[in-house]
C-alpha cells in the first residue's frame, strides 16, 4: 500500500488477473509487494509487469485529464460562437446589405409639394439631384481629383478645391444640384472618396412668368419669398400639389402686353393684374421688370421688387371710382348733380387744377369721363373727412391687401389728425394716399360686382368647396350706376382706346405724377389703367400700370393712363376674354341692342321728376359734410400769389409730405397737383 | 476465454469484425454525411465538382479504416518507425519536389495522387511515439536521455512542415508530440521548462531576426496585417456566422456562402457556410458531433489494455481536437492561421485519408485492446 510509485491496488489488480504472467517476485524496491504475497500465493507480478501497469495507470489518469482540458475547450468554442452568430454578430457593410423589405414600387415622394396653376401646369416642381461631396482623406491624387471635376462641373473654382482637397479636412463641399449626366460622369471618374447626397432641386418650368407669385426657395428648399414662403410649412408637409388661382395663359398675355407697352413708351417698370370680380381670386399678377425664378439670386433688388404688392403708389384718378361711389352710395350726389369745375380750387398754397380745363359746370359722369380733379374734390368735400375715411378702411386701403404673398406692403395713408381738408380734397382724385396696386384692383372689384368685397387671393377655388364670402360694401344699384359710368369713360372719356369689340368694356384712367425727393416730378408719371369686362355683368377686372412712360408719336406726345396703360388693358381682354369662356357678344344683335341700352347713361343726364339736382343755384345737398369748400369761387388764396415755404411736419416721412411741401414751382405760382 | 483467443495472432476475422466499435463507426459515417451536405451547398446545391469525389474518398477511407481494423496492433507498432522514416522521406521530397499552391510547398504526387505528407506525418508521428513509450517504465521516462530520441522524433517534421510554410500543421504536430509525451509520463516540471524557456527565448530570437524575417512572423500570426488577404477572409467568415444567427438563413439558403462572399468555402472556411445556413444551432450540433467522437477515442484508449494503444488514442484524439479547435477558432476570428481543414468535413482527400487511418489504428487498438505484447516483459 506504500509502493512509492502511488499504486496501491495496482498488485489487487494484477491479483485479481488469473492470466497474469506467474513470475518471480521483484525488485527490492518494490518491497511493499512481498507484504501481500502471503495473501495472493497464486499471483506473481514481476517488476517490469509492475512498471507497465504503474504507466498504464499513470495514463489513464493523464488520459481522463486530457479528455476533460478538450472538453472545457470546447465548451469556450461553443461559448464563443453564440457570441459571433447570435450575441454580437457583425454585421456586413452597408453597400453589401440587401434592404430588408423590397423597395417600394411608387416613386418616390418628393420633399416638397409642386405648386400649380388653377388648370393644374406646373409652376413649380421638386426634381430628385445629387450634391457631391467628399472625403480627400481617401483620395490618392487630391491635385488630380479636383482637376478632373473641373473638367466636369463648369464654374468650379479648381484651385479653391484643390486647396480645400489638400487640407486636412474629413468633409468637403464640391458642389450642389449635380445634374444626372454629372453625375454618371463624375461615377465614371472612379475617384475614391468622392460621394453623392441625394438632394431635391426646385425648378420652375415657366422660368419668369408668375416669378414674383412664386417667389423662390434656399438650397435647403425652404421658401424665401413669394407663395414659396408664405405657404412654406404647407408645402414642406402635405404632399398635395397647392393649386393657385393664378391662370398661367393669362399670366403670360399679361406679361407679354404690359412688356410691350413698357417698351415702347421706353419706361423703367410696370405692373399689371387680372382679378376674378367674382370671387377675388388673381389671375395674373405682373410685375415688371422680373426675374427668373430658377435663378433668383441672380436677380437685382429692382427685379426682385413686385409692383403688384410691395410698391405704394399714389393711384391718381382711378381712385375717382372710390369717390364717386362713394358719395353715390350715401346718397349725396347723384348722376345728374353738376359741380363748377370753372377754376381751380386753391387751397393754402395748394392749386387743384384739371388736365383739360372747361369753362362749364360738369355733370357727375363727365368728371369721370374726363377724370376731372376739381370735381372730384368737390364731391370730397361733400363727403368730408370721416365718410372718405371710413370708405377707404371699409373697401380695404388702410390695411395690407391680405393676399397669400409676404412682400404684401401697407398702404401709406395719412392719420385722422392729418386728414384735413386739403387731404379730403386729394384723396378724392387719388393723391396724398399711397396703396399697392392689387389694394386698388381689390376695390374697384367691389365697386363693379355688385357690391361685394373679397379679400383678394391667390387660391385657386377648391372643388366643391362653397364659394367665397364677400363683404357687402355698397348698395348693388351703386354699383351698377359705377359700371354705367366706367362705360361712359371708355365710350366718351379719356379711356376711349379701350375698346374690345363685344365686351362693353368699361374703365377708368388713371395718371400721377411721380413724387420725387422734392416732391412732385414734373414729367415723370404713372399712367395706369383699371378696366372691367364684361362690362354688363363683370366677370374680370384687369390693371395695367406703367411707370416712367415717355410720350411718343402714337400717343400724340401724351404719357397718360388711356394712352400708355389703356391699350396694354384692351390687348389682354381681347385675348383673354375668349379664353376665359367670355364670349363677345356680336354688335348689332338684339342681345348686344339691349346691353348697351342697360349700360347707357347720357353724360348730361336729367334729373327724374321731383328731384332737386345740385348745380349752380344749388351747390350743397343737405348732409354734406361740415363746412365744406363753397361750390363756388376759388377758396384760399388765387392764382398767381406766391408760394410760401415748404414746411415739413415732424414726425412725419418726407414722401408722405410731398403733398404739402411742395416743389419745383411753376410759373403758374401754386403747386398744380394734377391727376387724369 | 475470448481474451485469451485474441492474444494469438491467428484470430477469426469476424471475432474481429465483431469487437470492431460500431458505435464509433457510425458517429464517423454520420460526419462523413454532414460533410457530404455542407459541400453540396458549397457547390451552390451540386453534387460536383466537391460533395461527390469526396463521398468516393470517404468511402474508401472507411473501408481503409476497417482493413486497418483488422491488422493486429502489435504488427502495426513494429511498423511504426520503418513508417515513420517513409513519412520523413516524403516530406523531404516535398521540400524538394513538392508543387506549390497557394503560396505554400505542401503537395506531393504519389501514383498519380496528390499528397499532403504533413497530415500523414502527424499519425506517422503518434505511432513512433506510441511504440517508444509503450514499455517505458515511470523511471525510464524520468531519464532525460531517453526522451532525446522522441523529441528529435518530434521536432524533424515538424521544422519540415514549418519549412513548407505550414505553421498550423506544424503546431498541431508539436502539439500532439507534447500530448503523447505527457500522457507517456513526463513529469509536469519538464512541460513547465520547455513553456518557460521558449517564452524567455521567443522574444531574444524575434530580436536577432533580419526585418523581413519579423515581416514574415508577423503576417505568420496576425494575417489580418494583409486586409485583401486572409483577412478580408476572416471578416467575410464573421459576417456569414453573423447572418447564420440562432436557427439560420436555411440549407443552401446561406447568401455570404451561396453568393460566394466566403472564400475556400469548401475547405478552410466550410464551418462557416454550414453555420450560416444552420444556425448556432446546428454549427454547436456539428461540434458536439465531433466532440462525441474525440471522447469515444479517448474512452476506446481507457478501454486498451496496453500503454501503446492508450498513447495511440491520445495521439488520435488530439490531433482531432486540435483540427476541430484551431480550424473553428480560425473561422470566429479568434486566432490568425490558416491551412487547417475541418476533418472529415472540409474538402480535401490527404486530410481525410490520415484521420480515417488514424481511426483504423484506433479501431485496431480497440479489436486487439486485451493482447499482449511480446516484449511487454522486455523493459
Amino acid at each position: 500500500m506504500t509502493a512509492p510509485h502511488d499504486h496501491p491496488f495496482v498488485p489487487a489488480r494484477a491479483a485479481a488477473r488469473p492470466d497474469a504472467p506467474a513470475r518471480g517476485v521483484g525488485a527490492p524496491r518494490e518491497g511493499a509487494e512481498p507484504r501481500l504475497e502471503p495473501r495472493l500465493e497464486t499471483v506473481r507480478v514481476t517488476v517490469p509487469d509492475l512498471a507497465r501497469r504503474s504507466a498504464l495507470e499513470r495514463a489513464r489518469g493523464r488520459l481522463v485529464l486530457a479528455a476533460f482540458g478538450f472538453l472545457a475547450l470546447y465548451l469556450a468554442v461553443g461559448a464563443r460562437l453564440a457570441w459571433v452568430m447570435v450575441i454580437h454578430p457583425r454585421l456586413p457593410p452597408v453597400a453589401e446589405r440587401s434592404p430588408a423589405r423590397p423597395l417600394p414600387a411608387a416613386a418616390p415622394r418628393a420633399r416638397r409639394a409642386a405648386i400649380v396653376d388653377a388648370n393644374g401646369a406646373i409652376l413649380a416642381v421638386s426634381l430628385p439631384s445629387a450634391a457631391l461631396y467628399a472625403d480627400p482623406r481617401q483620395m490618392i491624387d487630391r491635385r488630380a481629383a479636383a482637376a478632373a471635376l473641373g473638367r466636369i462641373l463648369p464654374g468650379l473654382d479648381v484651385a479653391a478645391l484643390t486647396r480645400r482637397f489638400e487640407s486636412s479636412l474629413a468633409f468637403v463641399y464640391v458642389a450642389r444640384e449635380i445634374t444626372g449626366t454629372q453625375e454618371v460622369a463624375i461615377n465614371r471618374l472612379g475617384i475614391p472618396g468622392l460621394y453623392f447626397l441625394p438632394t431635391e432641386r426646385r425648378h420652375y418650368p415657366e422660368g419668369r412668368v408668375a416669378a414674383h407669385v412664386l417667389g423662390s426657395v434656399d438650397v435647403d428648399e425652404h421658401g424665401i419669398a413669394g407663395v414659396e414662403k408664405w405657404f412654406n410649412r404647407r408645402l414642406m408637409s402635405d404632399p398635395r400639389p397647392l393649386r393657385l388661382s393664378i391662370d398661367v395663359r393669362v399670366q403670360a398675355i399679361v406679361r407679354q402686353a404690359l412688356a410691350r407697352q413698357i417698351a415702347t413708351f421706353h419706361a423703367k417698370a410696370g405692373c399689371a393684374i387680372v382679378m376674378d370680380a367674382r370671387q377675388g381670386r388673381v389671375l395674373a399678377l405682373v410685375s415688371l421688370p422680373d426675374f427668373n425664378a430658377n435663378r433668383f439670386a441672380l436677380a437685382k433688388p429692382a427685379q426682385h421688387f413686385d409692383r403688384c404688392v410691395t410698391g405704394d403708389y399714389e393711384p391718381g384718378s382711378t381712385f375717382k371710382l372710390q369717390t364717386l361711389s362713394n358719395a353715390l352710395d350715401h346718397g349725396l350726389i347723384h348722376v345728374w348733380d353738376q359741380f363748377n369745375t370753372t377754376h381751380p380750387i386753391f387751397l393754402g398754397r395748394f392749386a387743384i387744377t384739371d388736365f383739360e380745363p372747361v369753362t362749364r359746370w360738369l355733370y357727375v359722369p363727365e368728371i369721370l369721363a374726363y377724370s376731372s380733379n376739381i370735381g372730384a374734390s368737390r364731391i370730397g368735400l361733400i363727403l368730408g373727412r370721416d365718410r372718405e375715411r371710413a370708405w377707404l378702411r371699409k373697401l380695404g386701403f388702410f390695411t395690407r391687401a391680405g393676399i397669400e404673398l409676404p412682400e404684401s406692403a401697407m398702404p401709406e395713408v395719412q392719420t385722422r389728425a392729418q386728414w384735413g381738408k386739403a387731404t379730403v380734397m386729394t384723396v378724392s382724385f387719388g393723391n396724398g394716399i399711397a396703396v399697392t396696386p392689387i389694394q386698388l384692383v381689390a376695390g374697384a372689384v367691389a365697386v363693379v360686382n355688385g357690391g361685394v368685397f373679397y379679400r383678394p387671393t391667390l387660391l385657386a377655388a377648391r372643388p366643391g368647396a362653397p364659394p367665397r364670402r364677400g363683404r357687402r360694401v355698397m348698395k348693388r344699384s351703386t354699383s351698377r350706376v359705377m359700371r354705367q359710368l366706367m362705360r361712359d369713360v371708355v365710350l366718351s372719356g379719356t379711356g376711349n382706346l379701350v375698346h374690345v369689340a363685344g365686351y362693353f368694356v368699361g374703365g377708368k384712367t388713371g395718371t400721377s405724377q411721380k413724387i420725387g425727393k422734392n416732391g412732385y416730378r414734373l414729367h415723370s408719371n404713372l399712367a395706369s389703367f383699371i378696366g372691367v369686362f364684361p362690362g354688363y355683368a363683370p366677370r374680370y377686372v384687369v390693371y395695367a400700370m406703367v411707370d416712367s412712360p415717355i410720350g411718343n408719336k402714337k400717343s400724340f406726345g401724351f404719357a397718360t393712363g388711356g394712352f400708355v396703360a389703356g391699350p396694354a388693358v384692351q390687348d389682354v381682354i381681347a385675348r383673354i376674354g375668349p379664353m376665359l369662356g367670355v364670349m363677345p357678344v356680336m354688335a348689332g344683335t338684339t342681345e348686344a341692342k339691349a346691353i348697351t341700352a342697360a349700360l347707357a347713361l347720357p353724360l348730361h343726364p336729367t334729373a327724374p321728376p321731383g328731384a332737386i339736382a345740385l348745380g349752380p343755384g344749388n351747390p350743397i345737398p343737405p348732409g354734406a359734410a361740415d363746412a365744406p369748400v363753397p361750390n363756388g369761387p376759388a377758396v384760399g388764396r388765387p392764382a398767381g400769389v406766391a408760394a410760401p415755404k415748404p414746411r415739413l411736419l415732424p414726425g412725419v416721412p418726407a414722401r408722405r409730405q410731398a403733398l404739402r411741401s411742395g416743389a419745383g414751382t411753376g410759373a403758374g405760382g401754386g403747386q398744380r397737383v394734377a391727376a387724369r | 476465454m475470448e481474451r485469451r483467443r485474441l492474444r494469438e495472432t491467428s484470430i477469426d476475422l469476424f471475432a474481429k469484425l465483431a469487437r470492431v466499435s460500431w458505435p464509433f463507426v457510425l458517429l464517423v459515417v454520420l460526419l462523413g454525411v454532414v460533410g457530404y451536405a455542407a459541400l453540396y451547398s458549397a457547390a451552390g446545391g451540386a453534387p460536383r465538382p466537391y460533395a461527390e469525389p469526396q463521398a468516393i474518398r470517404f468511402a474508401i477511407g472507411v473501408l481503409a479504416m476497417l482493413v486497418i481494423a483488422m491488422v493486429d496492433i502489435r504488427f502495426i507498432a513494429r511498423l511504426a518507425w520503418p513508417l515513420y522514416v517513409v513519412g520523413i522521406a516524403l516530406l523531404l521530397l516535398v521540400a524538394g519536389f513538392g508543387h506549390i499552391s497557394n503560396g505554400a510547398r505542401r503537395w506531393v504526387v504519389v501514383a498519380g495522387v496528390d499528397l499532403q505528407p504533413s497530415e500523414l506525418m502527424k499519425l506517422l508521428l503518434i505511432l513512433a511515439l506510441a511504440a517508444w513509450f509503450r514499455r517505458a517504465s515511470w523511471e525510464r521516462v524520468g531519464n532525460p536521455l531517453f526522451l532525446v530520441p522522441p523529441i528529435l522524433a518530434t521536432a524533424v517534421p515538424a521544422f519540415l512542415i514549418l519549412r513548407e510554410p505550414n505553421l498550423g500543421t506544424a503546431v498541431i504536430t508539436l502539439s500532439i508530440g507534447g500530448a503523447i509525451f505527457w500522457a507517456a509520463g513526463v513529469r509536469w516540471w519538464k512541460f513547465a521548462l520547455v513553456i518557460a524557456l521558449a517564452a524567455v527565448i521567443a522574444p531574444i530570437a524575434y530580436a536577432h531576426l533580419h526585418g523581413y524575417q519579423r515581416q514574415r512572423i508577423l503576417t505568420f500570426l496576425h494575417p489580418s496585417r494583409d486586409p485583401l488577404g486572409t483577412g478580408y477572409n476572416i471578416i467575410q467568415s464573421k459576417i456569414a456566422l453573423g447572418a447564420g444567427g440562432m436557427w439560420g438563413q436555411g440549407y443552401l439558403h446561406g447568401t455570404q456562402g451561396q453568393l460566394d462572399f466566403l472564400p475556400e468555402k469548401q475547405t478552410d472556411f466550410i464551418f462557416a457556410l454550414f453555420s450560416e445556413e444552420f444556425g448556432l444551432v446546428g454549427g454547436l450540433a456539428l461540434i458536439g458531433l465531433l466532440a462525441l467522437v474525440i471522447l469515444y477515442t479517448m474512452a476506446i484508449g481507457l478501454a486498451c489494455r496496453h500503454q501503446f494503444g492508450r498513447l495511440v488514442a491520445v495521439g488520435v484524439a488530439t490531433n482531432l481536437f486540435l483540427y476541430v479547435f484551431v480550424n473553428i477558432a480560425m473561422v470566429m476570428g479568434a486566432i490568425p492561421v490558416g491551412g487547417v481543414p475541418l476533418p472529415l468535413i472540409s474538402y480535401g482527400g490527404s486530410a481525410m485519408l490520415a484521420v480515417m487511418a488514424g481511426f483504423g489504428v484506433l479501431l485496431s487498438a480497440h479489436v486487439h485492446r486485451d493482447v499482449e505484447f511480446p516484449d511487454a516483459a522486455g523493459g
